[in-house]
Protein backbone atom coordinates (compact mmCIF):
# COMPACT_ATOMS: atom_id res chain seq x y z
CA UNK A 1 0.00 0.00 0.00
CA UNK A 2 1.39 3.33 -1.06
CA UNK A 3 -0.59 5.23 1.55
CA UNK A 4 0.84 3.49 4.61
CA UNK A 5 4.42 2.90 3.64
CA UNK A 6 5.19 6.21 2.01
CA UNK A 7 7.46 8.89 3.36
CA UNK A 8 4.98 11.76 3.05
CA UNK A 9 7.58 14.22 4.39
CA UNK A 10 8.82 14.42 0.79
CA UNK A 11 5.77 16.58 0.10
CA UNK A 12 6.27 18.97 3.03
CA UNK A 13 7.00 22.07 0.89
CA UNK A 14 3.88 21.50 -1.24
CA UNK A 15 1.65 20.81 1.76
CA UNK A 16 2.87 23.87 3.63
CA UNK A 17 2.47 26.09 0.55
CA UNK A 18 -1.10 24.82 0.12
CA UNK A 19 -1.85 25.53 3.79
CA UNK A 20 -0.32 29.01 3.56
CA UNK A 21 -2.23 29.78 0.36
CA UNK A 22 -5.50 28.79 2.06
CA UNK A 23 -4.51 30.95 5.03
CA UNK A 24 -3.93 33.95 2.75
CA UNK A 25 -7.27 33.21 1.08
CA UNK A 26 -9.06 33.14 4.46
CA UNK A 27 -7.42 36.31 5.75
CA UNK A 28 -8.52 37.98 2.54
CA UNK A 29 -12.17 37.08 3.24
CA UNK A 30 -11.92 38.22 6.84
CA UNK A 31 -10.69 41.68 5.85
CA UNK A 32 -13.44 42.56 3.37
CA UNK A 33 -13.54 42.38 -0.40
CA UNK A 34 -12.62 45.90 -1.40
CA UNK A 35 -9.68 48.16 -0.79
CA UNK A 36 -5.93 47.92 -0.96
CA UNK A 37 -4.29 45.05 0.86
CA UNK A 38 -0.51 45.34 0.67
CA UNK A 39 -0.14 43.27 3.86
CA UNK A 40 -1.60 40.23 2.08
CA UNK A 41 0.99 40.67 -0.65
CA UNK A 42 3.77 40.76 1.96
CA UNK A 43 2.35 37.66 3.62
CA UNK A 44 2.31 35.89 0.24
CA UNK A 45 5.95 36.77 -0.46
CA UNK A 46 6.89 35.58 3.04
CA UNK A 47 5.03 32.28 2.54
CA UNK A 48 6.76 31.64 -0.79
CA UNK A 49 10.17 32.35 0.73
CA UNK A 50 9.43 30.04 3.68
CA UNK A 51 8.48 27.31 1.21
CA UNK A 52 11.69 27.96 -0.75
CA UNK A 53 13.71 27.49 2.46
CA UNK A 54 11.85 24.23 3.10
CA UNK A 55 12.69 23.05 -0.42
CA UNK A 56 16.38 23.77 0.22
CA UNK A 57 16.59 22.27 3.71
CA UNK A 58 14.40 19.17 3.51
CA UNK A 59 15.17 15.88 1.76
CA UNK A 60 18.63 16.65 0.39
CA UNK A 61 18.96 12.97 -0.48
CA UNK A 62 15.81 12.95 -2.59
CA UNK A 63 13.37 10.10 -2.88
CA UNK A 64 10.07 9.19 -4.42
CA UNK A 65 6.52 8.34 -3.47
CA UNK A 66 5.78 5.14 -5.38
CA UNK A 67 6.98 6.49 -8.76
CA UNK A 68 4.24 9.12 -8.58
CA UNK A 69 6.12 11.98 -7.05
CA UNK A 70 9.87 12.40 -7.47
CA UNK A 71 12.16 14.60 -5.41
CA UNK A 72 15.47 14.82 -7.25
CA UNK A 73 17.89 17.74 -7.88
CA UNK A 74 16.05 18.58 -11.13
CA UNK A 75 12.71 18.95 -9.35
CA UNK A 76 14.19 20.87 -6.41
CA UNK A 77 16.06 23.36 -8.60
CA UNK A 78 12.96 24.05 -10.71
CA UNK A 79 10.87 24.42 -7.54
CA UNK A 80 13.29 27.05 -6.29
CA UNK A 81 13.14 28.84 -9.65
CA UNK A 82 9.33 28.78 -9.53
CA UNK A 83 9.07 29.98 -5.91
CA UNK A 84 11.58 32.80 -6.32
CA UNK A 85 9.98 33.75 -9.63
CA UNK A 86 6.48 33.94 -8.14
CA UNK A 87 7.77 35.88 -5.11
CA UNK A 88 9.35 38.46 -7.43
CA UNK A 89 6.21 38.61 -9.58
CA UNK A 90 4.16 39.30 -6.44
CA UNK A 91 6.52 42.12 -5.48
CA UNK A 92 5.98 43.63 -8.94
CA UNK A 93 2.22 43.04 -8.56
CA UNK A 94 2.08 44.94 -5.28
CA UNK A 95 3.12 48.12 -7.10
CA UNK A 96 0.74 47.38 -9.98
CA UNK A 97 -2.25 46.70 -7.70
CA UNK A 98 -1.47 49.83 -5.72
CA UNK A 99 -1.94 51.80 -8.95
CA UNK A 100 -5.09 49.87 -10.00
CA UNK A 101 -7.43 49.87 -6.99
CA UNK A 102 -10.34 48.50 -9.05
CA UNK A 103 -8.69 45.05 -9.16
CA UNK A 104 -9.65 42.72 -6.29
CA UNK A 105 -6.45 42.33 -4.36
CA UNK A 106 -6.56 39.46 -1.89
CA UNK A 107 -7.72 36.78 -4.32
CA UNK A 108 -4.99 37.83 -6.72
CA UNK A 109 -2.25 36.83 -4.30
CA UNK A 110 -3.81 33.54 -3.25
CA UNK A 111 -4.46 32.51 -6.87
CA UNK A 112 -0.84 33.31 -7.65
CA UNK A 113 0.21 31.05 -4.77
CA UNK A 114 -2.02 28.24 -6.02
CA UNK A 115 -0.44 28.62 -9.45
CA UNK A 116 2.98 28.19 -7.79
CA UNK A 117 1.67 25.10 -6.03
CA UNK A 118 0.47 23.61 -9.33
CA UNK A 119 3.83 24.29 -10.95
CA UNK A 120 5.66 22.66 -8.01
CA UNK A 121 3.50 19.53 -8.22
CA UNK A 122 4.08 19.43 -11.95
CA UNK A 123 7.88 19.51 -11.87
CA UNK A 124 7.95 16.77 -9.22
CA UNK A 125 5.50 14.42 -10.87
CA UNK A 126 6.47 11.17 -12.57
CA UNK A 127 2.96 9.97 -13.24
CA UNK A 128 0.49 11.02 -15.91
CA UNK A 129 -2.33 11.73 -13.44
CA UNK A 130 -0.23 13.77 -10.99
CA UNK A 131 1.30 15.62 -13.90
CA UNK A 132 -2.09 16.44 -15.40
CA UNK A 133 -3.46 17.70 -12.07
CA UNK A 134 -0.42 19.94 -11.51
CA UNK A 135 -0.62 21.25 -15.06
CA UNK A 136 -4.30 22.10 -14.73
CA UNK A 137 -3.90 23.80 -11.33
CA UNK A 138 -1.29 26.01 -12.97
CA UNK A 139 -3.30 26.55 -16.18
CA UNK A 140 -6.66 27.33 -14.57
CA UNK A 141 -5.01 29.78 -12.17
CA UNK A 142 -3.30 31.40 -15.16
CA UNK A 143 -6.61 31.78 -17.04
CA UNK A 144 -8.11 33.56 -14.05
CA UNK A 145 -5.05 35.79 -13.60
CA UNK A 146 -5.02 36.77 -17.29
CA UNK A 147 -8.58 38.09 -16.96
CA UNK A 148 -8.10 39.77 -13.61
CA UNK A 149 -8.91 43.28 -14.83
CA UNK A 150 -12.46 42.21 -15.46
CA UNK A 151 -13.78 45.63 -16.45
CA UNK A 152 -11.10 45.96 -19.06
CA UNK A 153 -11.83 44.78 -22.61
CA UNK A 154 -8.30 43.69 -23.50
CA UNK A 155 -7.85 41.67 -20.33
CA UNK A 156 -11.08 39.66 -20.69
CA UNK A 157 -10.45 39.05 -24.37
CA UNK A 158 -6.94 37.80 -23.58
CA UNK A 159 -8.31 35.50 -20.87
CA UNK A 160 -10.93 34.05 -23.20
CA UNK A 161 -8.43 33.35 -25.96
CA UNK A 162 -6.16 31.75 -23.39
CA UNK A 163 -8.86 29.53 -21.88
CA UNK A 164 -10.11 28.28 -25.26
CA UNK A 165 -6.70 27.51 -26.71
CA UNK A 166 -5.42 26.23 -23.34
CA UNK A 167 -8.36 23.85 -23.04
CA UNK A 168 -7.76 22.57 -26.55
CA UNK A 169 -4.07 22.02 -25.75
CA UNK A 170 -5.01 20.11 -22.60
CA UNK A 171 -7.29 17.90 -24.67
CA UNK A 172 -4.42 17.17 -27.07
CA UNK A 173 -2.08 16.28 -24.18
CA UNK A 174 -4.72 13.99 -22.66
CA UNK A 175 -5.46 12.27 -25.95
CA UNK A 176 -1.76 11.48 -26.33
CA UNK A 177 -1.59 10.29 -22.72
CA UNK A 178 -4.61 7.99 -23.18
CA UNK A 179 -2.71 6.01 -25.83
CA UNK A 180 0.36 5.74 -23.62
CA UNK A 181 -1.85 4.34 -20.87
CA UNK A 182 -3.63 1.99 -23.24
CA UNK A 183 -0.42 0.53 -24.63
CA UNK A 184 1.27 -0.01 -21.25
CA UNK A 185 -1.58 -0.33 -18.76
CA UNK A 186 0.21 2.08 -16.45
CA UNK A 187 0.26 5.81 -15.84
CA UNK A 188 3.71 5.83 -14.26
CA UNK A 189 6.29 7.46 -16.51
CA UNK A 190 8.97 5.09 -15.20
CA UNK A 191 6.97 2.00 -16.16
CA UNK A 192 6.02 3.51 -19.51
CA UNK A 193 9.70 4.20 -20.15
CA UNK A 194 10.61 0.59 -19.33
CA UNK A 195 7.97 -0.75 -21.71
CA UNK A 196 8.82 1.73 -24.46
CA UNK A 197 11.67 -0.07 -26.32
CA UNK A 198 9.45 -3.11 -26.97
CA UNK A 199 6.37 -1.01 -27.66
CA UNK A 200 8.18 1.10 -30.20
CA UNK A 201 9.09 -2.06 -32.11
CA UNK A 202 5.51 -3.35 -32.00
CA UNK A 203 3.42 -0.23 -32.53
CA UNK A 204 5.61 2.52 -34.00
CA UNK A 205 2.58 4.34 -35.44
CA UNK A 206 0.62 4.51 -32.18
CA UNK A 207 3.67 5.55 -30.14
CA UNK A 208 4.52 8.20 -32.73
CA UNK A 209 0.96 9.49 -32.70
CA UNK A 210 0.83 9.76 -28.93
CA UNK A 211 4.21 11.55 -28.99
CA UNK A 212 2.98 14.03 -31.60
CA UNK A 213 -0.26 14.79 -29.74
CA UNK A 214 1.67 15.47 -26.55
CA UNK A 215 4.20 17.58 -28.45
CA UNK A 216 1.39 19.74 -29.87
CA UNK A 217 -0.20 20.20 -26.44
CA UNK A 218 3.00 20.94 -24.57
CA UNK A 219 4.30 23.01 -27.48
CA UNK A 220 1.30 25.25 -26.93
CA UNK A 221 1.99 25.52 -23.19
CA UNK A 222 5.60 26.60 -23.71
CA UNK A 223 4.69 28.66 -26.82
CA UNK A 224 7.02 27.24 -29.45
CA UNK A 225 6.31 27.90 -33.12
CA UNK A 226 3.94 26.85 -34.78
CA UNK A 227 1.84 26.76 -31.60
CA UNK A 228 2.70 30.29 -30.42
CA UNK A 229 -0.13 32.38 -31.88
CA UNK A 230 -1.92 32.79 -28.54
CA UNK A 231 1.11 34.15 -26.72
CA UNK A 232 1.37 37.72 -28.08
CA UNK A 233 -2.38 38.31 -27.71
CA UNK A 234 -2.56 36.95 -24.18
CA UNK A 235 0.64 38.69 -23.07
CA UNK A 236 -0.53 42.03 -24.42
CA UNK A 237 -3.99 41.87 -22.88
CA UNK A 238 -3.08 40.54 -19.42
CA UNK A 239 -2.12 42.82 -16.53
CA UNK A 240 1.65 43.44 -16.80
CA UNK A 241 2.77 41.41 -13.72
CA UNK A 242 0.67 38.49 -14.99
CA UNK A 243 2.47 38.78 -18.31
CA UNK A 244 5.73 38.47 -16.37
CA UNK A 245 4.32 35.41 -14.59
CA UNK A 246 3.28 33.74 -17.85
CA UNK A 247 6.55 34.52 -19.62
CA UNK A 248 8.75 33.20 -16.83
CA UNK A 249 7.13 30.86 -14.33
CA UNK A 250 4.53 29.23 -16.57
CA UNK A 251 6.98 28.74 -19.41
CA UNK A 252 9.86 27.37 -17.29
CA UNK A 253 7.54 24.97 -15.44
CA UNK A 254 6.28 23.81 -18.83
CA UNK A 255 9.83 23.24 -20.00
CA UNK A 256 10.66 21.27 -16.86
CA UNK A 257 7.77 18.91 -17.41
CA UNK A 258 8.46 18.50 -21.13
CA UNK A 259 12.02 17.50 -20.30
CA UNK A 260 10.84 15.15 -17.56
CA UNK A 261 8.19 13.40 -19.64
CA UNK A 262 10.26 13.04 -22.80
CA UNK A 263 13.27 11.83 -20.81
CA UNK A 264 11.40 9.25 -18.77
CA UNK A 265 8.89 8.03 -21.33
CA UNK A 266 10.58 8.62 -24.69
CA UNK A 267 14.19 8.87 -23.54
CA UNK A 268 15.83 5.60 -24.61
CA UNK A 269 18.48 5.65 -27.32
CA UNK A 270 16.59 4.27 -30.30
CA UNK A 271 13.68 6.67 -30.12
CA UNK A 272 15.57 9.84 -29.17
CA UNK A 273 17.10 9.87 -32.64
CA UNK A 274 13.59 9.72 -34.12
CA UNK A 275 12.29 12.85 -32.45
CA UNK A 276 15.41 14.89 -31.78
CA UNK A 277 15.41 16.14 -35.37
CA UNK A 278 11.74 17.24 -35.16
CA UNK A 279 12.56 19.19 -32.00
CA UNK A 280 15.69 20.70 -33.55
CA UNK A 281 13.68 21.95 -36.54
CA UNK A 282 11.02 23.36 -34.22
CA UNK A 283 13.71 25.11 -32.17
CA UNK A 284 15.14 26.64 -35.35
CA UNK A 285 11.73 27.86 -36.59
CA UNK A 286 10.94 29.19 -33.13
CA UNK A 287 14.14 31.23 -32.92
CA UNK A 288 13.72 32.62 -36.45
CA UNK A 289 10.01 33.47 -36.17
CA UNK A 290 10.22 34.95 -32.67
CA UNK A 291 13.17 37.19 -33.43
CA UNK A 292 12.02 38.39 -36.84
CA UNK A 293 8.42 39.19 -35.86
CA UNK A 294 9.72 41.02 -32.77
CA UNK A 295 11.49 43.45 -35.12
CA UNK A 296 8.18 44.92 -36.26
CA UNK A 297 6.58 45.41 -32.83
CA UNK A 298 5.90 48.77 -31.21
CA UNK A 299 4.02 47.51 -28.17
CA UNK A 300 6.39 46.67 -25.32
CA UNK A 301 4.41 43.69 -24.01
CA UNK A 302 3.96 42.22 -27.50
CA UNK A 303 7.65 42.69 -28.16
CA UNK A 304 8.52 40.89 -24.92
CA UNK A 305 6.11 38.10 -25.93
CA UNK A 306 7.97 37.51 -29.19
CA UNK A 307 11.28 37.83 -27.38
CA UNK A 308 10.00 35.17 -24.96
CA UNK A 309 9.10 32.91 -27.89
CA UNK A 310 12.64 33.30 -29.24
CA UNK A 311 14.07 32.50 -25.78
CA UNK A 312 11.93 29.33 -25.71
CA UNK A 313 13.68 28.38 -28.95
CA UNK A 314 17.12 28.78 -27.32
CA UNK A 315 15.99 26.64 -24.37
CA UNK A 316 14.78 23.93 -26.73
CA UNK A 317 18.20 23.55 -28.39
CA UNK A 318 20.09 21.60 -25.65
CA UNK A 319 17.06 19.38 -25.16
CA UNK A 320 16.92 18.54 -28.87
CA UNK A 321 20.64 17.76 -29.06
CA UNK A 322 21.12 15.33 -26.22
CA UNK A 323 19.50 14.18 -22.97
CA UNK A 324 21.64 13.80 -19.90
CA UNK A 325 23.31 15.47 -16.97
CA UNK A 326 25.27 18.03 -18.98
CA UNK A 327 22.34 19.19 -21.09
CA UNK A 328 20.26 19.49 -17.91
CA UNK A 329 22.99 21.65 -16.36
CA UNK A 330 22.91 23.91 -19.43
CA UNK A 331 19.11 24.13 -19.40
CA UNK A 332 18.85 24.88 -15.68
CA UNK A 333 21.60 27.51 -15.88
CA UNK A 334 19.86 29.26 -18.76
CA UNK A 335 16.54 29.00 -16.88
CA UNK A 336 18.05 30.83 -13.88
CA UNK A 337 19.50 33.50 -16.17
CA UNK A 338 16.20 33.80 -18.07
CA UNK A 339 14.24 34.12 -14.81
CA UNK A 340 16.39 36.96 -13.53
CA UNK A 341 16.81 38.96 -16.73
CA UNK A 342 13.17 38.70 -17.79
CA UNK A 343 11.70 39.50 -14.37
CA UNK A 344 14.10 42.43 -13.98
CA UNK A 345 13.07 43.76 -17.38
CA UNK A 346 9.39 43.30 -16.52
CA UNK A 347 9.83 45.20 -13.24
CA UNK A 348 11.14 48.21 -15.20
CA UNK A 349 8.45 47.77 -17.88
CA UNK A 350 5.70 47.73 -15.22
CA UNK A 351 7.11 50.89 -13.65
CA UNK A 352 7.37 52.78 -16.94
CA UNK A 353 4.11 51.66 -18.56
CA UNK A 354 2.07 52.28 -15.39
CA UNK A 355 3.61 55.72 -15.06
CA UNK A 356 2.87 56.75 -18.63
CA UNK A 357 -0.41 54.84 -18.92
CA UNK A 358 0.48 53.38 -22.31
CA UNK A 359 2.37 50.31 -23.47
CA UNK A 360 4.01 51.80 -26.54
CA UNK A 361 7.78 51.59 -26.75
CA UNK A 362 7.98 55.39 -26.83
CA UNK A 363 6.97 55.44 -23.16
CA UNK A 364 10.64 54.61 -22.51
CA UNK A 365 11.73 57.93 -24.05
CA UNK A 366 14.45 59.56 -21.98
CA UNK A 367 14.25 57.10 -19.10
CA UNK A 368 17.94 57.78 -18.41
CA UNK A 369 17.17 61.40 -17.54
CA UNK A 370 14.23 60.43 -15.35
CA UNK A 371 15.75 57.54 -13.43
CA UNK A 372 19.37 56.67 -14.33
CA UNK A 373 19.49 53.52 -12.19
CA UNK A 374 16.40 52.00 -13.84
CA UNK A 375 17.70 52.84 -17.32
CA UNK A 376 21.09 51.25 -16.66
CA UNK A 377 19.53 48.16 -15.05
CA UNK A 378 17.15 47.77 -18.01
CA UNK A 379 20.11 48.06 -20.39
CA UNK A 380 21.89 45.23 -18.57
CA UNK A 381 18.77 43.03 -18.73
CA UNK A 382 18.28 43.69 -22.45
CA UNK A 383 21.95 43.10 -23.21
CA UNK A 384 21.73 39.85 -21.28
CA UNK A 385 18.58 38.80 -23.18
CA UNK A 386 20.42 39.55 -26.40
CA UNK A 387 23.46 37.60 -25.16
CA UNK A 388 26.39 40.01 -24.98
CA UNK A 389 29.42 39.27 -22.72
CA UNK A 390 29.64 40.00 -18.98
CA UNK A 391 26.03 38.93 -18.46
CA UNK A 392 24.38 35.67 -17.42
CA UNK A 393 22.58 35.44 -20.77
CA UNK A 394 25.91 35.33 -22.59
CA UNK A 395 27.26 32.45 -20.51
CA UNK A 396 24.00 30.55 -20.92
CA UNK A 397 24.06 30.97 -24.69
CA UNK A 398 27.73 30.01 -24.95
CA UNK A 399 26.98 26.80 -23.06
CA UNK A 400 24.07 26.02 -25.38
CA UNK A 401 26.25 26.80 -28.42
CA UNK A 402 29.06 24.49 -27.25
CA UNK A 403 26.59 21.71 -26.52
CA UNK A 404 24.94 22.00 -29.94
CA UNK A 405 28.26 22.23 -31.79
CA UNK A 406 29.65 19.21 -29.92
CA UNK A 407 26.48 17.21 -30.55
CA UNK A 408 26.59 17.29 -34.36
CA UNK A 409 24.01 20.05 -34.66
CA UNK A 410 26.27 22.86 -35.81
CA UNK A 411 23.58 24.22 -38.15
CA UNK A 412 21.31 24.75 -35.15
CA UNK A 413 24.09 26.54 -33.26
CA UNK A 414 24.69 28.82 -36.25
CA UNK A 415 20.99 29.67 -36.56
CA UNK A 416 21.06 30.52 -32.86
CA UNK A 417 23.97 32.95 -33.27
CA UNK A 418 22.45 34.59 -36.36
CA UNK A 419 19.03 35.09 -34.79
CA UNK A 420 20.69 36.48 -31.64
CA UNK A 421 22.34 39.10 -33.82
CA UNK A 422 18.90 39.96 -35.22
CA UNK A 423 17.57 40.29 -31.68
CA UNK A 424 20.13 43.01 -30.86
CA UNK A 425 18.25 45.28 -33.23
CA UNK A 426 15.01 45.34 -31.27
CA UNK A 427 16.68 45.28 -27.86
CA UNK A 428 18.75 48.29 -28.90
CA UNK A 429 15.49 49.97 -29.93
CA UNK A 430 14.72 50.18 -26.21
CA UNK A 431 18.21 51.43 -25.38
CA UNK A 432 17.97 54.12 -28.05
CA UNK A 433 14.68 55.32 -26.56
CA UNK A 434 16.10 55.40 -23.05
CA UNK A 435 19.38 57.18 -23.71
CA UNK A 436 19.13 59.10 -26.98
CA UNK A 437 15.59 60.47 -26.93
CA UNK A 438 14.50 63.46 -24.89
CA UNK A 439 11.82 62.79 -22.25
CA UNK A 440 8.34 63.91 -23.20
CA UNK A 441 7.44 67.38 -21.85
CA UNK A 442 5.20 66.24 -18.98
CA UNK A 443 7.44 63.48 -17.69
CA UNK A 444 8.99 64.15 -14.32
CA UNK A 445 11.60 62.24 -12.39
CA UNK A 446 10.42 58.69 -11.73
CA UNK A 447 9.78 57.58 -8.17
CA UNK A 448 10.81 53.95 -7.70
CA UNK A 449 8.94 52.14 -4.90
CA UNK A 450 10.84 49.79 -2.58
CA UNK A 451 9.41 46.49 -3.88
CA UNK A 452 10.35 47.18 -7.48
CA UNK A 453 13.74 48.47 -6.42
CA UNK A 454 14.40 45.20 -4.59
CA UNK A 455 13.37 43.09 -7.60
CA UNK A 456 15.50 45.12 -9.99
CA UNK A 457 18.54 45.13 -7.67
CA UNK A 458 18.39 41.40 -6.97
CA UNK A 459 18.00 40.54 -10.68
CA UNK A 460 20.76 42.96 -11.66
CA UNK A 461 23.12 41.48 -9.06
CA UNK A 462 22.43 37.90 -10.16
CA UNK A 463 22.68 38.68 -13.89
CA UNK A 464 26.05 40.43 -13.46
CA UNK A 465 27.41 37.95 -10.91
CA UNK A 466 26.60 34.95 -13.11
CA UNK A 467 28.02 36.81 -16.08
CA UNK A 468 31.36 37.40 -14.35
CA UNK A 469 31.62 34.26 -12.21
CA UNK A 470 29.32 31.60 -13.74
CA UNK A 471 31.27 28.86 -11.95
CA UNK A 472 29.61 29.80 -8.69
CA UNK A 473 26.53 28.04 -10.03
CA UNK A 474 28.00 25.73 -12.67
CA UNK A 475 30.30 24.02 -10.16
CA UNK A 476 27.32 23.14 -7.98
CA UNK A 477 25.25 22.02 -10.97
CA UNK A 478 28.00 19.81 -12.37
CA UNK A 479 28.01 17.70 -9.21
CA UNK A 480 24.32 16.90 -9.52
CA UNK A 481 22.94 13.69 -10.82
CA UNK A 482 19.85 15.50 -12.13
CA UNK A 483 17.48 12.58 -12.58
CA UNK A 484 17.82 9.01 -11.32
CA UNK A 485 17.18 7.75 -14.86
CA UNK A 486 20.33 9.43 -16.25
CA UNK A 487 22.65 6.75 -14.87
CA UNK B 1 -17.21 -9.05 -27.09
CA UNK B 2 -16.97 -5.81 -29.01
CA UNK B 3 -13.55 -5.05 -30.44
CA UNK B 4 -11.65 -2.15 -28.85
CA UNK B 5 -11.06 -0.70 -32.31
CA UNK B 6 -14.67 0.47 -32.48
CA UNK B 7 -14.33 2.43 -29.26
CA UNK B 8 -11.06 3.98 -30.37
CA UNK B 9 -12.63 4.94 -33.70
CA UNK B 10 -15.60 6.51 -31.92
CA UNK B 11 -13.21 8.50 -29.71
CA UNK B 12 -11.15 9.60 -32.72
CA UNK B 13 -14.29 10.79 -34.52
CA UNK B 14 -15.52 12.67 -31.44
CA UNK B 15 -12.11 14.29 -31.03
CA UNK B 16 -12.12 15.46 -34.65
CA UNK B 17 -15.68 16.82 -34.39
CA UNK B 18 -14.65 18.71 -31.27
CA UNK B 19 -11.53 20.13 -32.91
CA UNK B 20 -13.55 21.14 -35.98
CA UNK B 21 -16.04 22.89 -33.71
CA UNK B 22 -13.30 24.81 -31.86
CA UNK B 23 -11.75 25.95 -35.12
CA UNK B 24 -14.84 26.92 -37.09
CA UNK B 25 -17.79 27.89 -34.87
CA UNK B 26 -18.41 31.56 -34.15
CA UNK B 27 -20.56 31.14 -31.08
CA UNK B 28 -18.31 31.05 -28.01
CA UNK B 29 -20.57 28.75 -25.95
CA UNK B 30 -20.48 26.17 -28.75
CA UNK B 31 -16.69 26.53 -28.88
CA UNK B 32 -16.55 25.68 -25.17
CA UNK B 33 -18.91 22.73 -25.71
CA UNK B 34 -16.59 21.50 -28.46
CA UNK B 35 -13.66 21.49 -26.02
CA UNK B 36 -15.76 19.34 -23.68
CA UNK B 37 -16.37 17.00 -26.62
CA UNK B 38 -12.63 16.61 -27.13
CA UNK B 39 -12.16 15.84 -23.43
CA UNK B 40 -14.95 13.26 -23.58
CA UNK B 41 -13.22 11.57 -26.50
CA UNK B 42 -10.26 11.16 -24.15
CA UNK B 43 -12.57 9.67 -21.51
CA UNK B 44 -13.95 7.10 -23.95
CA UNK B 45 -10.41 6.14 -24.88
CA UNK B 46 -9.37 5.74 -21.25
CA UNK B 47 -12.42 3.75 -20.22
CA UNK B 48 -12.16 1.48 -23.27
CA UNK B 49 -8.51 0.74 -22.55
CA UNK B 50 -9.35 0.25 -18.89
CA UNK B 51 -12.11 -2.27 -19.60
CA UNK B 52 -11.02 -4.26 -22.67
CA UNK B 53 -7.54 -2.98 -23.48
CA UNK B 54 -4.43 -5.17 -23.79
CA UNK B 55 -3.53 -4.32 -20.17
CA UNK B 56 -6.97 -3.80 -18.64
CA UNK B 57 -6.85 -2.38 -15.11
CA UNK B 58 -8.65 0.17 -12.97
CA UNK B 59 -6.14 3.05 -13.38
CA UNK B 60 -7.78 4.27 -16.57
CA UNK B 61 -11.13 4.79 -14.85
CA UNK B 62 -9.45 6.69 -12.03
CA UNK B 63 -7.79 8.90 -14.64
CA UNK B 64 -11.22 9.47 -16.23
CA UNK B 65 -12.63 10.70 -12.91
CA UNK B 66 -9.81 13.22 -12.67
CA UNK B 67 -10.35 14.36 -16.25
CA UNK B 68 -14.08 14.89 -15.63
CA UNK B 69 -13.39 16.89 -12.45
CA UNK B 70 -10.78 19.10 -14.06
CA UNK B 71 -12.97 19.61 -17.15
CA UNK B 72 -15.76 20.85 -14.88
CA UNK B 73 -13.40 23.31 -13.17
CA UNK B 74 -12.14 24.53 -16.51
CA UNK B 75 -15.67 24.98 -17.86
CA UNK B 76 -16.62 26.99 -14.76
CA UNK B 77 -13.68 29.37 -15.23
CA UNK B 78 -14.30 29.60 -18.98
CA UNK B 79 -17.98 30.52 -18.51
CA UNK B 80 -17.07 33.10 -15.86
CA UNK B 81 -14.62 34.72 -18.27
CA UNK B 82 -17.28 34.55 -21.00
CA UNK B 83 -19.74 36.46 -18.83
CA UNK B 84 -17.12 39.10 -17.99
CA UNK B 85 -16.41 39.48 -21.69
CA UNK B 86 -20.11 39.71 -22.55
CA UNK B 87 -20.59 42.49 -19.99
CA UNK B 88 -17.76 44.46 -21.54
CA UNK B 89 -18.58 43.92 -25.20
CA UNK B 90 -22.23 42.79 -25.43
CA UNK B 91 -21.34 40.02 -27.84
CA UNK B 92 -20.14 36.44 -27.75
CA UNK B 93 -19.34 36.21 -31.44
CA UNK B 94 -15.75 35.07 -31.92
CA UNK B 95 -15.14 37.32 -34.91
CA UNK B 96 -15.99 40.49 -33.02
CA UNK B 97 -13.28 39.96 -30.42
CA UNK B 98 -10.34 41.19 -32.39
CA UNK B 99 -8.83 43.98 -30.28
CA UNK B 100 -5.57 42.07 -29.94
CA UNK B 101 -3.92 41.44 -33.27
CA UNK B 102 -0.32 41.33 -34.50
Amino acid sequence: MIVLETDWSLMTPEISLAALALLVFTIDFMTGIHGKKPFIGRLAVLSLLVTAVLVILLNPGGGSIGDLFLVDPFARLFKLIILIGVAMVIMISMYYLDRNPEVYQGEYYSIMMFAALGAMLMVSSADLITLFIGLEILSISSYVLAGFKKHHRHSTEAALKYVILGGTASAFILYGMSFLYGLTGSTSLVEIGQAMPVLFQQYPALVGMSFLFMLVGFGFKISIVPFHMWAPDVYQGSPTPVTAFLTVVSKLAGFAIVIRIFTLAFGFEGIHGEWSFILAVMAAITMITGNFIALTQNNVKRLMAYSGIAQAGYLLVPFAVVLGDFSSTVIVFYSVAYLMMTLGAFAVITLVTEDSGMTDISSFAGLYYRSPYMAIAMTVFLVSLGGLPLTAGFIGKVNIFILAAAGDMLWLAIIMILTSVVSFYYYFGFIKQMFMTEPRPNDKELFVPGGLLTVVTVSLAVVLLLGIAPNLLLDIFNQYNWMPSFN
Amino acid sequence: MVSITLFLALAAILFCIGLYGVLTRRHLVIVLASIELMLNAVNINLVAFSAIGPFANITGQVFTLFVITVAAAEAAVALAILIALYRNRNSIDVLKHDLLRW
